[in-house]
């Protein structure tokens, strides 16, 4: 019996040495070998269903730090406590997909709607909402860059290309979600500069909400008013971002814009 | 020769280091899969029960996130970012590198004990191949035999190369058979893709080609063996060098645990790449990870490692033919 | 002792560490013959021996075995050796007949039924399939020489053999180096520290002290030389003084006196005491211990 274990490990190991020696020499072969590309996006999607799912709410949230939830101490942001009032309001179960980047611009977001499952994603969306164009505005939260006029127009225009450039990418993504883009507010609004900085975000607002009306579905959201009297009161410590009562505010209005019914309905 | 190869492996047998090894193996597989399980069902819980795709992509989109903030290291910065490219690439050819299944968990294991856990199961097999002939006398007895000394030592040598096949093998069924039965066993013919490769923070995807999961199994395991092999000469020769077979663990311990940190720290230093403790991690040239040092290479690792290999071995034959046993 | 030698050793020399351990060794065993390799611990046998064997390899000098140099022909030269150094260390976690079979292995000259003969000649088929760490020294001892053996060499080397064992094993391993040493026709190399153990068992002894052969010579003449003669007798002081007249005297511990043996001379001592009314109430020759020897020979330097 003993005898038998040590000539069965013996070639149990050999073989073994074999078999790994082989492993290895494919390694060297098939990693310094040139080989031939992969046939670059196979059609093949054996089970990326793009099919809308009957029982669930999804709600697809694209953007920049807004969405992410930046300065959340709870790290939802807006996104997530639409999403617990919406659980509130409803049995439906709620399937949130957050894409959001932080430092996001139009420009970074047109480009992440290239992507073969963003673009799933947003073809699965009931609804889908968003935050875009406070990183083409505001440096990096620090304040106006320049209140010149000229730059900012150019800014504004390179802006509104995009932004109409990712509309229309959405609606021929998906045809029936209602697009809800949650607008600027001033987060300078008791600097100095306060009355130059707020002519210039409510500019850019209403800009957007002109574009977005020329898309069906398509919900400009203001927060411009939540955030202009207690602009403080509303935000992190960054001064940039808002608070958990801010996100709340946000969430609140994005909540009351969502009707259930339709949303149900349409799907 | 046989003989002698025969009466090695008859002696590491009796003395049930290898018996032990497969149960530290064994004991440990169910860990992990358990560990693996509990990722599983805990991405499960929070994502609701999502399309792989959907998951990979929240992936990438925290990792995108984490790369915005400032105050990230410029090390990890580099390797989130060829993660994410890598994730990313995955993503675009519709190919899930993580579904669950043996094989996967296999691969997933092997790749992540490549540069600490195997190469300790192969030292505690090695080192007191020779050391424990010389503390327990019964070198004298071998060596005075009609038989030269570098035949002996050969033949140590072949039994260490087979204990070490035989440790892989034990890894490659155990964390099969054992993960199968949360997983299942199939998932053989995923594909996956190798052929990546880093420049600077840059992934390098000319080279990206398709290969079956169990091709790409076999091309980790045989690298693995390979590190197995160099640690196990290593090993050997310190064996052959010392008389104590503590001392031998304790060097090598302190050399690959050395390893395991300097491959989070050395981006700076460059000709710590020379070092073989900081090139074991040759599966991650395969799947396509960031690099420690600039300008390393799977050719680069296993030539550095070869040469650690080759230079342990010459000194181990010609210490051990001339050495005065007393 | 005509035949050819079974082991030579030539000026040998070793040299650690810039230390100079063995001073130039000669000497040489014949087929048959027990030869004992005497001298107190640190004298330089064991460092002799495991050059003997290979282990060590020596700074100069040669040696051969069955007239095969160790160094230039290794492999020939240990066909023909049988060794233990120190103690008989086998593997403890094999039993008996596996460290048998693991050494009978590694010379395929060996045949497999050698194991067996081996066994019986030392006597452990009771306990051959049992592990090493079972057995007590004295087995291991004869487990050690079994391993020896198999090889059928013409030159054993026992380093220390009965160091550890009980009285009783120390003869039975006495009786059973000679019984080897006649049967096999073997040459046995035999070290030891005790005076006692070599003088019972060897033919010829080479006794070292500090690295140097001091003396080469059978047991037979070195003890022949040193042969004496006590005397019982009364009154002492007159045998004393009587005695002295004639030869050297000294006196024993005992009441007794000793004087140089020497055979044509003795009945006429005696004539002479008997005459001169001292009352002789024993006389006998003794052998002497190596010790004493070994006291002459070396100048006064103590063993142990
Ligand atoms: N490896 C070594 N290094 C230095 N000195 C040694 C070594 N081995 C033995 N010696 C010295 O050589 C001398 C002879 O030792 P040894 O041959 O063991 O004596 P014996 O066997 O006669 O008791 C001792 O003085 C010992 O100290
Ligand atoms: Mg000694």
């Amino acid at each position: 019996m003993k005898k038998y274990t040590l000539t069965a490990v013996s070639i149990v190991s050999i073989a073994a040495s074999l078999l790994w020696l082989f492993g290895l020499g494919w390694t060297l072969q098939d990693q310094f070998t040139a080989n031939e590309k992969v046939e670059k996006p196979r059609e093949k999607t054996e089970s990326a269903s793009t099919e809308k799912q009957d029982d669930k709410l999804t709600i697809v949230a694209l953007g920049d730090s807004l969405t992410r939830g930046t300065g959340d101490a709870d790290g939802k942001g807006y996104t997530g406590y639409l999403t617990d009032r919406l659980k509130e309001k409803t049995e439906q179960e709620i399937n949130l997909l957050n894409s959001a980047v932080k430092g996001e611009t139009s420009r970074g977001l047109l480009k992440q709607l290239q992507q073969r499952e963003i673009q799933r994603q947003a073809k699965q969306a009931d609804v889908i909402v968003m935050t875009i164009g406070g990183n083409d505005l505001f440096q990096q939260g620090a304040a106006l860059e320049s209140l010149d006029m000229n730059t900012i127009n150019s800014k504004r225009q390179l802006y509104l290309s995009n932004v109409k450039k990712i509309y229309t990418q959405l609606r021929d993504l998906n045809k029936d979600a209602a697009i809800y883009h949650v607008g600027l507010y001033n987060p300078f609004s008791n600097l100095p500069d306060a009355k130059t900085t707020s002519s210039i975000v409510r500019d850019w607002n209403f800009q957007s909400a002109e574009t977005a009306a020329e898309y069906e579905d398509i919900v400009y959201v203001p927060t411009f008013d939540l955030f202009q009297l207690q602009v403080e009161s509303y935000l992190y410590t960054d001064q940039f971002h808002p608070n958990t009562e801010g996100y709340k505010l946000i969430a609140e209005r994005v909540a009351s814009l969502i009707n259930f019914e339709q949303e149900e309905d349409e799907s | 020769m046989i003989n002698l190869v025969r009466n090695e492996m008859l002696k590491l047998l009796r003395k049930k280091r290898l018996y032990v090894i497969v149960l530290i193996i064994a004991f440990l597989v169910p860990l992990f899969t358990y560990a693996q399980f509990k990722e599983i069902q805990d991405q499960r819980e929070k994502l609701g029960n999502q399309d792989w795709r959907t998951v990979l992509q929240q992936e990438i989109t925290d990792t995108q996130n984490r790369l915005s903030s400032s105050r990230i290291q410029d090390e990890w910065r580099k390797y989130l970012k060829i993660r994410l490219s890598q994730q990313q690439y995955y993503l675009e050819n519709d190919i899930d590198p993580r579904a669950p299944g043996a094989p996967t968990f296999m691969r997933i294991f092997v790749e992540n004990s490549i540069d600490l856990l195997l190469p300790l199961l192969v030292m505690v097999i090695v080192a007191d191949l020779v050391s424990s002939e010389a503390s327990g006398g019964t070198i004298k007895l071998l060596l005075t035999r009609p038989v030269k000394r570098w035949r002996i030592l050969l033949s140590k040598y072949l039994a260490m190369l087979l204990s070490v096949s035989f440790i892989v093998l034990s890894v490659a069924v155990l964390s099969y058979g054992i993960s199968g039965v949360v997983f299942g066993y199939g998932g053989w013919n995923m594909p996956l893709l190798t052929g990546f490769s880093v420049s600077g923070d840059e992934l390098i995807t000319d080279n990206v080609h398709i290969v079956p999961q169990w091709q790409y199994i076999l091309m980790e395991f045989g690298l693995v063996w390979y590190v197995c092999v160099i640690v196990g000469t290593l090993t050997f020769m310190l064996s052959v060098l010392l008389r104590s077979t503590a001392a031998v663990m304790g060097i090598m311990l302190a050399s690959l645990i050395a390893g395991a940190i300097l491959a989070n720290m050395v981006s700076s230093w460059e000709s710590a790449k020379y070092f073989f403790m900081v090139n074991l991690n040759l599966t991650n040239y395969v799947s396509g990870m960031a690099t420690p040092i600039e300008g390393m290479s799977l050719g680069f690792s296993m030539s550095v490692l070869a040469v650690w290999g080759i230079a342990g071995f010459i000194i181990a034959f010609v210490t051990f033919s001339k050495r005065d046993i007393y | 002792m005509s035949q050819s030698p079974a082991l030579e050793v030539e000026n040998l020399t070793k040299r650690i560490k810039g230390k100079q351990i063995i001073k130039g060794v000669s000497f040489t065993l014949f087929p048959g013959e027990v030869f004992g390799f005497l001298g107190p611990n640190g004298a330089g046998k064991t460092t002799t021996i495991r050059m003997i064997v290979g282990l060590i390899s020596p700074t100069s000098g040669t040696i051969k075995i069955g007239g095969r140099n160790v160094r230039t022909d290794f492999t020939e030269a240990m066909r023909h050796l049988g060794c233990i150094v120190e103690n008989p260390e086998l593997y403890p976690f094999l039993t008996g007949w596996e460290n048998l079979e693991h050494f009978a292995k590694m010379d395929p000259s060996i045949p497999k039924s050698r194991l067996q003969e081996v066994i019986t000649l030392v006597g452990l088929s009771n306990r051959i399939h049992d592990r090493v760490s079972t057995y007590s020294l004295g087995m291991r001892q004869r487990l050690g020489i079994a391993q020896a053996l198999l090889g059928r060499p013409k030159v054993l080397i026992l380093d220390e053999p009965t160091n550890g064992l009980d009285p009783a094993g120390i003869r039975e391993m006495r009786e059973f180096i000679r019984q080897l040493a006649r049967e096999e026709n073997l040459s046995v190399l035999v070290s030891s520290h005790l005076l006692s153990e070599i003088q019972l068992m060897c033919d010829r002894v080479a006794i070292i002290s500090k690295g140097s052969v001091i003396r080469t010579d059978s047991v037979q003449n070195l003890l022949a030389e040193q042969e004496r003669v006590i005397w019982k007798a009364e009154p002492l002081p007159l045998a004393k003084q009587l005695l002295s007249e004639e030869t050297e005297v000294t006196e024993g511990a005992d009441g007794t006196l000793i004087t140089l043996y020497n055979e044509p001379l003795l009945p006429d001592w005696n004539e002479k005491l008997v005459k001169g009314g001292v009352k002789v109430k024993e006389m006998r020759t003794q052998l002497p211990s190596l010790e004493d020897l070994f006291l002459e020979v070396t100048g006064g330097e103590s063993i142990d």
